[in-house]
């Protein structure tokens, strides 16, 4: 059994151009040293009855050993606020801010702190394991503690007030519900002896969220929360709970305010990682660890779902115990890519224990990009980051209790996976929910993705490696691009080529990116989308920060969590999320199809309609029998039709002159159809008895010249290279591919 | 928040209905009758027990028998003793040890293989 996680990294940047250096950041808690080789990726997926694993070597100055070291994954966001003279004030303190719990009673958790852990020294405000508030100040070798007498509620939001009289050497915590009934009154105060003018330690940092190991101005951090944070306040006097919630309530309290030390409102520069402090000291905080901003605060009512216009009542931000988006690893290998590689899926292979019994050969997966305006081929192929970082560290059949039956069948792990369900430290994906059931709306490439490289899940990045090795196999130049590309640079990126494919499951498209393949359609362009379930989610990308991606998941859609209400909006863009078909952007029209259903049980073939018989598509069916099915095979379940499935749907915008040239519309018991696609609760919605539970294939030209092909099947890439890649699902992709690379227009069809 | 109910699924599973069990020896793969669609969903969706999965050995060619802890970041337990050659050998020794826990009967593993 080969050990794919003994040593894991990341490549920083994740899609380089030729003549730019890429670094390789490496850990290994077991192995001093490794075998590195760089290889271009023509197949990730080791299935031994496909292609397999299969690798261009183009020898490089970093193939070699290379020593590791154990570098750490250090999870749980935070905000931290280095120190300042206005912190250190001497005499009372006290604090006020809202509070939503989301995992009180799962360990210890601090709220807002100034506070070192190595030596027990300053503040700090916390859940205890018990799920009460507690304050608790340390000085001079001692500590004082004071402990709300009743728990907080889960999910519910509660003021909270907390200080130092330093006069009266007196420290008091109080909570009061903000909804004081039916059963969810919790409020509280208590009271007990504190220090008398305690010194504060110097050189400690203010953390909002978890509190500092150490001193310094970055801190290692712990004692990380899950919850959210609305309107901490920070006062230089004795505790008094109503001024303090009076303060709280005050979304512009009066800067120059001799008292007030600190008044942090989170509704300011949303899609950064700096959080404001309102008051004449300015202490700015920044974030670590990417927690999710754009959340309701304790004030939300309802009046509107996008925080862009009501931002003061966003005030809050929900922090995560397990929120991880950069590793912050030092780089062990850098590699300058020579200006005459080809654009590619390149990974670096880490080989160690070679000849034993456990041989370990891990990879770390990057992108060579086609640099703008310089193609070097008429196809692109796009690599779907967009898609891979959404997946990226599935824990969905570890965690889901839906994930066996979705799958029909039991489920099968890999070393990966088994490594990941021991490892949440490494970051999950958008698919599946934070420690305290929250959805990971976040996902970034600063740390090792285990699902995009070879020998990974072969979902996603396996699937389209199906495509490359049927171009290598037909001698079929191509370049890739990259979502992160097409959203940056828009259409630019596309319209240097013929054509464009999009591979097996391009699902995840902020509106730059629909809007570059619109434009690209439109000007004459040609696309074949070789997939299922493409352009579904809209998603927004980080304005300033590389391949960081963002997706609220909403109440429609085939989701794996449900966003929060309110919370639907873009921390990133302050756009809208959710379903592109939400926001008017139906695939259908782009494509032609769109995502209807699911089918695990197995794949089906498609049967050709009458219109594959249409003199004007002719080209398009040379050398195919038109009476037999198409795709009776494939890896993936037997068949080309399957997996996640899309349909010619005319009400959701399918083209007019579309021709719908096949369908696999007799899915079974297992075809099962998304959640969007119910408009009322009725039995017989299944593919056995519902005719709208189908794969189809279409083609439609579009303007100056330009076309689509679809054919609304994950399951298509990997029937490309059954029986030597002699069969029909390659001969079509092939005839269609080499029409499309050919200026001359589609004849006959209106424009 | 939206959650999934591990005791969602609960078809009554009778053990008298042998009958499922030879369909499912039969055809570990399916394509398979209403009713044994009803019980594997009783099985698959809690998983009876803490859930039971494979772990691939060699790539579409051999698995190993393991079980998911039901918590985040222990280890998933593996028996390195029951390895399977085939998908549809490791969807029967599962449902074997899922039938005996939802019904106290044991099945003895003779008769035709699956398929």
């Amino acid at each position: 059994m080969t050990d794919t996680t003994a040593v894991l990294g990341y490549a920083w940047p994740l899609v380089v151009s030729p003549g730019e250096e890429v670094a390789f950041h490496l850990s290994s808690a077991i192995l001093e040293s490794a075998e590195a080789t760089l290889l271009r990726v023509r197949c990730a997926d080791p299935d031994p009855d496909g292609p397999g694993l299969r690798f261009h070597q183009p020898g490089t100055p970093i193939d070699g050993p290379v020593p590791l070291r154990n570098q750490p994954l250090r999870p749980g966001s935070c905000a931290l606020v280095p120190d300042a003279p206005a912190l250190g004030r001497a005499g009372s303190l006290s604090l006020g801010l809202f509070f939503y719990p989301t995992a009180p009673g799962a360990g210890a958790q601090t709220i807002l702190s100034r506070w070192r852990e190595d030596t027990r020294e300053g503040w700090r405000l916390a859940l205890t394991e018990e799920a009460r508030l507690e304050l608790t100040i340390g000085a001079a070798g001692c500590v004082w503690s004071v402990t709300a007498p009743r728990p907080v509620m889960e999910r519910e939001w509660i003021f909270v007030a907390a200080g130092l009289d330093a006069s009266a050497g007196r420290i008091t915590v109080t909570q009061e519900s903000l909804d004081p009934q039916a059963g969810r009154d919790t409020g509280c105060t208590a009271t007990a002896e504190g220090p008398r003018d305690p010194a504060w330690p110097a050189d400690t940092a203010l953390v909002i969220a978890a509190h500092a190991l150490e001193s310094g101005a970055a801190p290692r951090t712990g004692g990380h929360l899950d919850g959210k944070i609305d309107r901490p306040r920070l006062l230089s006097v004795a505790p008094d709970a109503a001024r303090l919630r009076t303060l709280a309530e005050n979304l512009t309290p009066h800067p120059a305010d001799p008292d007030l030390i600190a008044a942090w409102d989170f509704s300011r520069d949303m899609s950064t990682d700096t959080v404001r402090d309102l008051s004449a000291n300015r202490l700015d905080g920044a974030l670590r660890q990417m927690p999710m901003r754009a959340a309701t605060g304790a004030n939300w009512d309802g009046r509107t779902v996008q925080w862009t216009e009501a931002p003061e009542l966003y005030g809050a931000i929900h922090f995560h115990s397990d929120d991880m988006h950069d590793a912050g690893w030092t780089p062990d290998l850098r590699l300058t890519v020579p200006g005459d590689w080809r654009s590619g899926f390149y990974a670096l292979r880490l080989r160690a224990r070679q000849g034993q019994e456990d041989p370990v050969e891990s990879f770390v997966a990057f992108f060579v990009r086609a640099p703008l305006g310089r193609p070097r081929s008429e196809l692109a192929f796009v690599a779907s980051t967009a898609t891979f970082l959404a997946y990226a560290n599935s824990a969905l059949r570890l965690d889901q209790v839906h994930a066996e039956s979705m799958l029909e069948g039991l489920i099968a792990l890999s070393r990966d996976d088994v490594y990941l369900q021991e490892h949440r430290e490494l970051g999950l994906s958008t698919y599946d929910t934070h420690s305290d059931g929250s959805g990971w709306c976040y996902s970034t490439a600063k740390r090792p993705i285990l699902n995009m490289r070879p020998r990974g899940a072969t979902f996603n990045y396996g699937n389209d490696t199906h495509i490359i090795d049927w171009f290598e196999q037909i001698g079929q130049d191509y370049d890739i691009i990259v979502d992160d590309d097409i959203h940056r640079h828009g259409a630019q990126t596309l319209a240097p080529y013929r054509c464009v494919i999009t591979g097996s499951h391009p699902e995840y498209f902020s509106r730059s990116m629909i809007e570059a393949f619109d434009s690209y359609q439109r000007s004459g362009g040609r696309h074949i989308y070789l997939g299922g379930n493409g352009f579904y989610w809209r998603i927004g990308w980080h304005p300033t920060q590389p391949h960081t991606m963002e997706i609220r998941r909403g109440a429609i859609g085939l989701r794996t969590w449900e966003g929060e209400p309110g919370e639907n909006a873009l921390s990133f863009t302050g756009e809208p999320s959710g379903l592109w078909r939400a926001s008017g952007r139906p695939p259908q029209r782009l494509v032609g199809v769109g995502f209807d259903a699911q089918v695990f049980t197995r794949s089906y073939p498609y049967a050709w309609r009458e219109p594959a018989r249409d003199p004007r598509v002719a080209w398009a069916m040379e050398g195919i029998d038109l009476d037999a099915p198409l795709g009776d095979f494939g890896l993936r379940g037997g068949g080309a039709a399957g997996l996640e499935v899309d349909r010619v749907e005319p009400t959701l915008s399918s083209p007019p002159h579309l021709l719908w040239l096949a369908t696999a519309d007799r899915l079974d018991y297992g075809g099962v159809p998304t959640l969007e696609e119910l408009r009322t609760l009725h039995r017989g919605t299944m593919g056995d008895q519902n005719a709208r539970v189908r794969a189809d294939i279409a083609f439609f030209p579009t303007a100056r010249g330009g076309a689509v092909f679809s054919t609304g099947s994950i399951a298509w890439a990997c029937a490309l290279s059954h029986n030597g890649y002699e069969n029909s699902v390659s001969r079509l992709t092939g005839n269609i591919l080499r029409r499309f690379l050919d200026p001359a227009p589609f004849e006959g069809f209106d424009t | 928040m939206l959650l999934n109910d591990p005791g969602a699924a609960h078809w009554p599973v009778d053990p008298a209905r042998r009958d499922l069990v030879e369909e499912f020896r039969r055809k570990p793969r399916g394509p398979h009758s209403d009713e044994l669609q009803k019980l594997l969903h009783r099985m698959r969706w809690s998983g009876v027990g803490q859930r039971h999965v494979l772990i691939v050995l060699e790539p579409n060619r051999r698995w190993m028998l393991g079980r998911l802890p039901g918590r985040r970041g222990a280890p998933v337990e593996t028996f390195p003793n029951r390895v399977f050659t085939s998908l549809a050998d490791a969807e029967w020794a599962v449902f074997v040890m899922r039938w005996e826990a939802l019904t106290g009967q044991r099945i003895e593993e003779t008769g035709d293989k699956p398929e």
